[in-house]
Formats: C-alpha cells, sequence, structure tokens
C-alpha cells in the first residue's frame, strides 16, 4: 500500500523511509519532474515518485545515466516547474560536467539535486563525496538529520532553489535513506503549474533571458551574489539547532545522521552538562553569523562528520577569517586524527573521541551499553559475498574461465559495475578472472587501453564485461573508441534483461518505462553491429555454445568483437519462484571427493544451491535454494547431477 | 604430516611446465580438470589430489618401463633399438580403393576393420580428420567408417582422452591408434593397478605409429600461413622418402616446404622422445623405407608385430586376404634400427641439456639398460 502512504492527508503520522520522506517532501513543493539512476541507496526515491505518478500528474524517468537525469531535470526548471534528479554520490561525478555549466547559467523553477551516499561503501565500490561539489560548484547544500526533516528539507530546497534562481544539493546518507522514522505530513499544493520556456529577454536576466553560462565572469559574480542571499537565509534557518549548556566545555559540531551518533554519544559517557551539540542543517554555505556565535562559546571544539572533512575545513576556514574570535581555540575532527577519514561513523566511535578528548577511560561505559553493543553486531548476518543460485553471472564467468585457460595467453577481464563485481570483490565467484573494476564504463575504456599496449610488449588478450544497464549508462563511448582505435577487445555484454543489482529499474534495453508504459527497446546488438564489430548473443547457460563462441573470439585478431550473454536474473519477477528444472544428484554416479572429479560442483563451481554431504561424501542439491537453472548438471563430469524437465500442468 | 603434493601440481611442474608434454591427451578426459585446446593440454582449475590417475597414466612422468615390457611382451622378442619384435613384414592393405586414401599402405586402417568385423574390438578411436575444427580423437563403431580417418596428422591428436571419454559399458572391447607417447601412456594404462580403476582391461588393441615427431600446431599455422594456406585446407601431408621435404596436399595442388623450415614448428616434448616405433603397442606400422630405392617402397607400410594379440590379428589378416605382404629386404630392418637409436642418442642428450644432469633423465630411469646403452 505504498501508494497510499505517500499520498497520506496533511498532519497524519506517517512511517517513512528516509527516501520516501524525500519523496513526500518533492510532492508537497509541488515536482513535476523527477529523473534518476539507479543506485543504491537512492533508487526508493524516483521508485516511489514513479507509483504516484498518476495521482500526483509527475513526469518520473529513470534516465539513462545521471548527467541525463539531470538534464532532462533542468530542462523542466528551465520552463517553470519544479523538479529533482537523484543520484547515488558517484552519480553525481558523472552529472558533475553539466552540473558545472547549470550552476553557472542559472535555474528558473525549483530545482532540487538528491545525492544519497555511503559512506563506509556498504553497496558501492567507493566511497565518494559530493558535498564538495556544493563548494566547488557553488549550490547551497542541505543535509536532513532525521526523518521529518528530510522531508521538510526537501520541501524548502525547492523554495531556496527558486529564491536563489539556481539548483539546491540534498545529501542523505544509507543510515537515513533506508532507516525509517515517524513523519508528520504536509500539504500537497493546490496548483498545478504550466511549463513555458521564455529566452528572448537580455542575457543576464536569469528569468527571460537565454539560459547559458556566458558571460562568464559577470554571471559567475551573479552566482557569488546569490549565495550571499542564501547565507542570510541560513542563518535562520530552523534546520541549523544548538541543544546544550550555555559555556559548554566542548561544542560539538555535525550534521546528517552523524547529528544522532553524537547525541547518543554524548548521552553515553554522560557528557550532556560539558557539551553543546550544533546540528548544522545547512551544511554550505555556512551561515558565518551562527556558526561564529557558537565557536565563541567553548575553547575545544569537535566536528563529526563521516568520510572527508568537509564540514571541519569549512568551520576552520569560517574561523580563521572572524577577528572577533579570540584564538586558543583547539579543534578535533579529522586532521588531529581524533576521527577516521573513512568508513561510516557510529555512536561508539563518536563516544571514544569524546572519551579521548575528555581523557576518560572507555572502560567507564556503562557495560550495559557495550552488551548491547556486541548482542547487536552478532544479529547482523554475515554477507557472504557470492552469486546466487541459478544466477547467469556465474554460468557465464565459468566459460569466460575456462575460454581464457583454453587460449592460454593468460587473457583477464576488465570488470565494470553491477552484480558482477562480485567477481572482483570475491575473486572465486569470477573464477579469478577480473582483476580490475572501476566506474561505470571503465571496463571497456581500460580494455580498449590495454589493448593498444602491444608495441609496448604487452600481449596477453584483453576482454571486457559489462550489464545491460551499464551498456547504456557509460560503455557506448568507449566501445566507439576501440572500435575506432582498432582496440582487439573481447567485449562481453552480461545482459540479465534488467538493472538487477539496484531492483529491476527499467532501462532503455527494456519495452516499459518507470511509469510502466510501453516504449521503444534500444538493441544492444543493433548499436554494436552498427558501430562496425562483430557480434554474436549466446545463452550463457549453455556452455558449450558460449565456450565455442568465446575461444573463436579469443582467437580472432584484431577486432572488436562482441559477445552478448543473454539470460534473465534468477531474481527477476518473471523468473523468481520458477524453477525450470528439478534438480538432482544421483549418488551412484556421483563420485564426491574421488579422483575424476574432486568435488568440481561444491569446490569450485560453487552454486550456493549445492551442497557437501560431508558424511556421504557425495555432492546433494539444496531444493529450497537451486533455482532449477540446470547449469550444473553440464559441468558435472558423471553426468551425477540431473535435471528433469518440470512437467507444466 | 607434511601434505602430499598433488598430482595435478606435480603434472604441471615435471610435465606442462618443462615443455615434456607430448598432447597425447592421457590426463584428458578423466576429470574436469585437465583439457586439449588446439594441440595444448590445459590445467582448468586446481586440484588437490594425490596419487591421481593423471599422473598415473602420463608417459612424461617417471615409468617403470622396464616392468611395463615385462608384463606385456615376451622377454625373448626385446630388441635395444626398437623395443619387441616377434615379426617384421612389409604390408599393403588388398583393398586398391582404401590404399589410394590411407597414408601409405592403409595397414592400419585395414588391420582395424578386421579387428572390428571379426568382432575382436567394438569400436575403434581414431583421430579426427584433417580438416578438422581441432585435433581430436574419435570413437568410430562402424567400419566402413574407418577409411574416413584414414592418413596421418602430423600434430598431436588427444586420442587418449578419447579413450577415457568412451563409455565404460556398450563399446566394450576398443582398439585405438596411438603415436609412441600414447602407447606409453597406454601401457601404464592396461597395466595400472588403481583401486576402481578397470577401465584398462578394455583395451584389446593398441596400433602404434612409428613417429619422428609432431608439429606444434601454432608455429605450424604460421609456417602455413606463410605458404598461404590453412590448416582446415589441407587434404594430406607426408614426408616423401629421400627428399628432405614436407609435402602439403590441397585441393588445388601441392607444396614442398623444407625440412628445415618445418624443423622449427616441432613440439618440443618430441625432441626428448627417445621412442620412433611405438615400442609398447601390439604391433607398430611406419612408412617402409628402408633397405630399397624408394619407387619400389612407396606406398607399401612397415610392421613390427611385438605381442601375441598383435601377431593373431596380422596372421589372420594374411589368411583372409586383407593385406598383402613382402618379405623386407635384409638391410631394412638393421637401417630401422640405427635410425631409431639416433633417436634415442639425440632425445637423451636434449633431455640432459634440460635436467643439467646425465643422473636426472626427468621421465627416464638412467638405470633402465635401454636408457643407460644410449646414455653414451
Ligand atoms: C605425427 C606422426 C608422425 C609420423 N612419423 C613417421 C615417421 O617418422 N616415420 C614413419 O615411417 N612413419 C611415421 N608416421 C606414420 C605414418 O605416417 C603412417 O601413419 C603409417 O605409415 C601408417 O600408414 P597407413 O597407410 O597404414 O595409415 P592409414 O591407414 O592411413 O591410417 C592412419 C591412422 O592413423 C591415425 N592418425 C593420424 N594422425 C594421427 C595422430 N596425429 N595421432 C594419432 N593417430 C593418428 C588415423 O586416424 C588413422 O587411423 C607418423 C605418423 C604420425 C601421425
Ligand atoms: S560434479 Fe558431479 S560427480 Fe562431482 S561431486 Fe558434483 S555431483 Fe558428484
Ligand atoms: S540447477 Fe544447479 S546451478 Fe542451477 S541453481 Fe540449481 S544447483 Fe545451482
Ligand atoms: S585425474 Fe584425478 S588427480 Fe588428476 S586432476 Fe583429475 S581428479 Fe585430480
Ligand atoms: S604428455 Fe599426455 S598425459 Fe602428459 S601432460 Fe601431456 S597430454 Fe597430459
Amino acid at each position: 500500500m505504498h501508494m497510499t502512504k505517500l499520498l497520506s492527508p496533511a498532519k497524519s503520522k506517517v512511517l517513512f523511509l528516509g527516501n520516501e520522506a524525500i519523496a513526500r517532501g518533492a510532492l508537497e513543493a509541488g515536482v513535476s519532474v523527477a529523473t534518476g539512476y539507479p543506485g543504491t541507496p537512492s533508487s526508493e526515491v524516483i521508485e516511489s515518485l514513479a507509483r504516484v505518478a498518476q495521482e500526483r500528474n509527475l513526469y518520473v524517468e529513470w534516465s539513462v545515466n545521471e548527467k541525463v537525469a539531470l538534464e532532462v531535470a533542468a530542462a523542466a526548471s528551465f520552463a517553470g516547474l519544479r523538479s529533482m534528479a537523484v543520484m547515488k554520490q558517484n552519480g553525481v561525478n558523472v552529472a558533475s560536467d553539466f552540473l558545472l555549466h547549470l550552476t553557472a547559467s542559472g535555474t528558473r523553477g525549483g530545482i532540487v539535486l538528491v545525492s544519497c551516499e555511503d559512506p563506509g561503501a556498504l553497496s558501492s565500490v567507493n566511497e565518494g563525496e559530493s558535498r564538495y561539489f556544493a563548494g566547488m560548484l557553488e549550490m547551497p547544500l542541505l543535509e536532513p538529520a532525521d526523518f521529518q526533516e528530510a522531508k521538510d528539507m526537501t520541501k524548502w530546497a525547492f523554495e531556496l532553489s527558486e529564491a536563489i534562481g539556481n539548483v539546491v544539493m540534498l545529501r542523505s546518507v544509507t543510515r537515513m535513506s533506508h532507516a525509517s522514522g515517524n513523519v508528520v505530513c504536509g500539504k500537497f499544493p493546490a496548483k498545478t503549474r504550466k511549463a513555458a520556456f521564455e529566452y528572448g529577454g537580455p542575457i543576464m536576466d536569469s528569468q527571460t533571458g537565454p539560459m547559458i553560462s556566458t558571460p562568464v565572469v559577470a554571471k559567475h559574480l551573479l552566482r557569488r551574489q546569490k549565495l550571499k542571499a542564501v547565507c542570510a537565509l541560513f542563518e535562520k534557518s530552523p534546520f541549523n539547532r544548538y541543544t546544550g549548556p550555555a559555556r559548554p566545555d566542548l561544542l560539538l559540531i555535525t550534521a546528517s545522521a552523524c547529528w544522532l551518533y553524537a547525541v547518543e554519544a554524548v548521552e553515553m559517557l554522560g557528557l550532556q552538562k560539558r557539551v553543546g551539540i550544533l546540528k548544522l542543517g545547512t551544511t554550505w554555505p555556512l551561515p558565518p553569523r551562527l556558526v561564529s556565535g557558537h565557536l565563541r562559546k567553548a575553547g575545544k571544539i569537535l566536528i563529526v562528520e563521516e568520510v572527508m572533512a568537509f564540514l571541519e575545513e569549512n568551520v576552520k576556514v569560517l574561523a580563521a577569517g572572524d577577528p572577533k574570535l579570540s584564538g586558543g581555540k583547539t579543534f578535533f575532527g579529522k586532521y588531529d586524527g581524533t576521527l577516521p577519514f573513512a568508513g561510516e561513523l557510529n555512536p561508539d566511535i563518536v563516544a571514544d573521541a569524546l572519551a579521548k578528548i575528555f581523557r576518560m577511560k572507555r572502560g567507564s561505559l556503562p557495560s550495559s551499553y557495550l552488551e548491547e553493543a556486541r548482542k547487536t553486531a552478532a544479529l547482523l548476518p554475515p554477507r557472504e559475498q557470492t552469486f546466487c543460485a541459478g544466477c547467469p553471472h556465474r554460468a557465464s564467468f565459468w566459460s569466460i574461465h575456462n575460454a581464457i585457460a583454453l587460449d592460454g595467453r593468460e587473457g583477464f577481464v576488465c570488470g565494470d559495475i553491477g552484480c558482477y563485481s562480485m567477481a572482483a570483490l570475491t575473486p572465486a565467484n569470477g573464477y579469478w578472472t577480473m582483476p580490475t573494476l572501476h566506474s561505470m564504463g571503465s571496463g571497456t575504456g581500460l580494455a580498449s587501453g590495454f589493448a593498444k599496449l602491444s608495441p609496448f610488449g604487452f600481449q596477453k588478450p584483453v576482454l571486457t564485461v559489462c550489464g545491460d544497464s551499464t551498456f547504456y549508462h557509460a560503455v557506448i563511448p568507449a566501445l566507439i573508441n576501440a572500435q575506432h582505435n582498432r582496440a582487439d577487445i573481447t567485449f562481453i555484454v552480461l545482459d540479465n534483461q534488467g538493472t538487477a543489482m539496484t531492483g529491476f529499474q527499467p532501462h532503455p534495453g527494456i519495452e516499459v518505462n518507470a511509469l510502466k508504459e510501453s516504449v521503444p527497446a534500444v538493441d544492444i546488438a543493433s548499436i554494436c553491429r552498427a558501430i562496425g564489430a562483430r557480434v554474436a548473443l549466446c545463452d550463457p547457460f549453455d556452455l558449450a555454445a558460449t565456450g565455442a563462441a568465446l575461444t573463436d573470439f579469443l582467437a580472432e585478431k584484431g577486432s572488436l568483437k562482441v559477445l552478448i550473454l543473454r539470460q534473465a536474473c534468477a531474481l527477476s519477477p518473471e523468473k523468481k519462484g520458477k524453477k525450470t528444472f528439478e534438480m538432482k544428484v544421483d549418488e551412484d554416479l556421483c563420485l564426491g571427493d574421488a579422483c575424476g572429479c574432486n568435488r568440481l560442483c561444491t569446490r569450485i563451481f560453487r552454486c550456493p544451491a549445492l551442497v557437501w554431504d560431508r558424511k556421504k561424501k557425495k555432492a546433494a542439491i539444496d531444493e529450497v535454494v537451486c533455482a532449477g537453472c540446470g547449469v550444473c548438471a553440464s559441468i558435472c563430469p558423471r553426468k551425477a547431477i540431473i535435471k528433469m524437465q518440470k512437467t507444466v500442468l | 604430516m607434511r601434505k602430499k603434493r598433488s598430482s595435478q601440481s606435480r603434472l604441471k611442474k615435471d610435465v606442462l611446465e618443462k615443455s615434456l608434454c607430448t598432447g597425447c591427451g592421457a590426463c584428458v578426459g578423466l576429470c574436469p580438470y585437465q583439457a586439449v585446446y588446439k594441440d595444448r593440454t590445459v590445467q582448468l582449475f586446481d586440484c588437490d589430489l594425490p596419487d591421481g590417475k593423471c599422473r598415473a597414466f602420463c608417459p612424461r612422468t617417471p615409468s617403470d618401463l622396464p616392468l611395463l615390457r615385462e608384463s606385456l611382451f615376451d622377454a625373448s622378442d626385446a630388441t635395444d633399438e626398437i623395443g619387441p619384435v616377434k615379426e617384421y613384414w612389409l604390408t599393403r592393405a588388398k583393398d586398391e580403393g582404401l590404399r589410394s586414401r590411407a597414408q601409405h599402405g592403409g595397414t592400419v586402417t585395414a588391420l582395424l576393420g578386421l579387428a572390428m568385423s571379426e568382432g575382436w574390438i567394438d569400436a575403434a578411436i581414431v583421430s579426427g580428420r584433417l580438416d578438422g575444427r581441432e585435433p581430436e580423437g574419435l570413437l568410430i563403431d562402424r567400419a566402413e567408417e574407418l577409411a574416413d580417418y584414414a592418413q596421418s596428422r602430423f600434430w598431436a591428436a588427444p586420442t587418449v582422452a578419447a579413450f577415457h571419454r568412451a563409455p565404460e559399458s556398450g563399446a566394450g572391447r576398443l582398439g585405438i591408434v596411438a603415436t609412441p607417447c600414447q602407447a606409453i601412456a597406454l601401457a601404464k594404462i592396461r597395466t595400472a593397478k588403481i583401486d576402481g580403476y578397470r577401465k584398462g582391461g578394455s583395451l584389446s588393441l593398441v596400433i602404434g605409429l612409428f613417429c619422428g615427431w609432431t608439429l606444434a600446431l601454432d608455429r605450424f599455422q604460421n609456417l602455413l600461413e606463410k605458404y598461404q594456406l590453412s590448416a582446415s585446407a589441407l587434404t594430406g601431408m607426408d614426408i616423401p622418402a629421400g627428399k628432405n621435404v614436407l609435402e602439403l596436399r590441397t585441393a588445388g595442388g601441392s607444396a614442398n616446404v623444407p625440412m628445415d623450415e618445418v624443423d622449427s614448428c616441432v613440439r618440443e616434448a618430441c625432441r626428448c622422445c627417445v621412442d620412433s616405433t611405438a615400442e609398447f603397442a601390439d604391433l607398430s606400422v611406419g612408412a617402409a623405407r628402408f633397405g630399397a630405392n624408394p619407387e619400389e617402397m612407396r606406398g607399401w607400410n612397415q610392421v613390427i608385430v611385438r605381442s601375441g594379440a598383435g601377431q593373431k590379428l596380422v596372421s589372420l589378416a594374411r589368411q583372409r586376404g586383407v593385406l598383402e605382404f613382402r618379405e623386407a629386404p635384409p638391410p631394412a630392418l638393421v637401417e630401422l634400427k640405427n635410425a631409431a637409436a639416433e633417436k634415442k642418442k639425440k632425445a637423451l642428450v636434449r633431455i640432459i641439456a634440460k635436467s643439467r644432469s646425465p643422473k636426472n633423465l626427468l621421465y627416464l630411469n638412467p638405470d633402465d639398460p635401454v636408457v643407460r646403452k644410449y646414455l653414451k
């Protein structure tokens, strides 16, 4: 009943996921266009808006990548509508080239860039920070610290954007986006806006002139002026709050989910009377009078934030420039080593930092608390990183491994971002074939580069993989580069027919969009053929055909070869819970750990549904886990794994 | 207790990494861990078992060759140069049609056909065709199809792997065509005492081929490219007596490649091989080359009959008129032995160059009297 939940009446108190609170805030602001590219922890914002698109008359889109998402949202802003673009932290890097120019041209209708970030890289391969973009590109930055704020701040972000004629960034983190809390709902706007784009006015008139970044210097000065207005608003913002004694021994400055950790840490150590907490919701530009005022109260200042020292740096710059601040302040944070520069924070880490500053023994912590913490830690399931049962990627990497081994020239795979990244994160999953992993699309770019190293003595064959969604996102330019520069690479599309890793959002290869409308699918094979590559298509579950296609491609020298391995994800809605085959192991045939097999299925192939029965010394199928893909039947040397076609009633 | 090193890793270190692998296929088809691609033997995944069949059957791991000779042949037939000899003949197939499709006299194909039609074997394992996608061994159970697989491919074909893959029941008694290294592997398989392994017993007939060397496929393909040829276009290949060239035949004609160019393509493992006559087969067949002028010998085979089973088959072939026989001219056997002794000496020099010690002969045992004789 998500639909009704997001549309709950004003004044009702609703339990929202952080990302739903952001979506609700956007609805209350009267957003018309919402775009995004799927990426944990951001995806639920767009997903939940898509569900109410009809009722609220929204246009919601999964764009091909984050840059295009921001461009699509910006067009709506130029036309006077309110819009938002939602992405995960590294998505802001993708969007940043456009963003640089967008903050220069300015905007019209309120436009909010939502970045949901992942300190500690719980579901990312980076700990990227987008807060610096706010400073670098001079756009206001807001960071909610609880769920009510997530909703209220989002709504206000649109108003702020409209007030200053520029894009506003709202930053959330995993612990905010994916946790839930109660939110009191506000009203939806009564009026809807009409889109209109005017551009005939004077060049410096941001409401009627052309939307361009030139004259650069004049527009830049204009943007600086807008920031003055922002500061003035931030000085009075209710999102910045101080709690604690009038003259604390230590002023703790924090923002975002770290505020919760700080409050808890202060309580844990019983320091409520000695530590004051300044929680900032408007973190760039910092409101100078507000911050200076609080800095004056204490001699010691601790800045609590995750990953980079963005807040710390800005506070220090502000303090250094304030003549009224008497010297002798001691700053604690990341630069002095009180807090780590990497990873997530939690109340325990913050308490450690406080204990260090106050020279308290952490042993003096209430033991019940430690006990509690230990219990929670034990509850977290150990995350065994492996491809699911029936995952087409396991079959693909099996064939890739074997083809590379047969070819014998020590070929390797340049990896990319998707579920198949697991082949690099836990090398046994990719059968030790995939040694590189960077940003979306970079596998193909790297492969294209490796392939040009033969004049320098590099003779290994180069392969690269990408998912179907990644293909559209960022691979195409690299692929064209490879073809045009005659890079001899074997490019493999692991086409599992959806953006599986982030929850099956549609992408341009699929005939349905975020709004469940039918749309034209853009065919990967046709694109590859059109650029002149040799293209083959295989079912990765057909190990023999896939293996032969790969060895042929590896042996063929001098050109770009494309192999599309198409098989839907085992968890995809059309497959989930439906087995193609019932599987069983014939124990009489199974060689187990004897010479002739040595547990190939459970020791090397390692589908989680294949289990080793220690007592019987035979392999067995865990029927609950098995997805019935049947692949293991083709790897067993004794044909001991038997697949039985399910009889369809 | 120190864990015993795995058979597979020893195979890798002692055979594959020393370039001693002949591509015979004896370690392939037993399990999922070894495979052959083109003519290379590849280990796909690690296996940690000790005492595995891969190492036990490989002709290039240390073997007790005197014991193999003793268990398979009559001691009285032994020769140092060419192994056991019961009989020595020049033969060719009676069937002219077969002769025209065969490498030399068609003796091999005729004998396999006879064994099959007599019901001595249920199926034969031969090498895949010249124009096949990749070198391979094939199980043929219809005598009339055998001629399709006649002729020699001068590169390694993993016929022993095809033996391992042949179903244990069904085609019970098998015949197989084997190069000398394959014949050693098959002898190890026939005499193996491994718990639960009985398949060696289904090997009823091993017809050995004389063999000077095989060519490494990748280098040979490069050579072919130089002559604007491709392996799949070849219809035949031979080394005509006395000409010192490799003759390559295609539908469009033939090319003669000078032997020194061919020599650069010879598989390294073959340079370390001491056997030129498949000393461990039931009978061995080569081109008739010695004791008369080449024209007179063209289209004939020389045959060494080594075991009782070989003898029975050859005499049946005489009875049924499947083969035509000629007495070998007296110098033939002497010349053959001299040539075989030459190969042994050269190989031992090469082996010592690799191991850097006459006491370490890699897969050979310096105490084997036959080996010792040629160590000079
Ligand atoms: C690599 C190689 C090197 C040889 N070197 C010599 C030599 O130096 N001196 C000499 O006298 N004879 C040599 N021979 C043997 C010779 O070429 C003939 O095979 C032999 O004379 C038998 O002739 P045939 O007419 O009876 O054979 P055919 O009746 O034509 O039958 C030949 C049989 O050999 C099998 N075969 C072909 N290629 C291979 C292979 N690579 N591995 C295993 N089986 C194969 C075929 O499947 C067929 O069954 C060599 C053979 C090979 C394969
Ligand atoms: S691969 Fe086959 S023979 Fe080997 S353990 Fe698994 S089921 Fe048994
Ligand atoms: S059929 Fe085999 S490979 Fe597929 S899910 Fe079941 S156990 Fe795993
Ligand atoms: S033959 Fe046996 S020991 Fe050798 S690799 Fe195969 S399973 Fe392992
Ligand atoms: S010589 Fe034969 S058994 Fe030995 S490693 Fe090579 S292919 Fe395997």
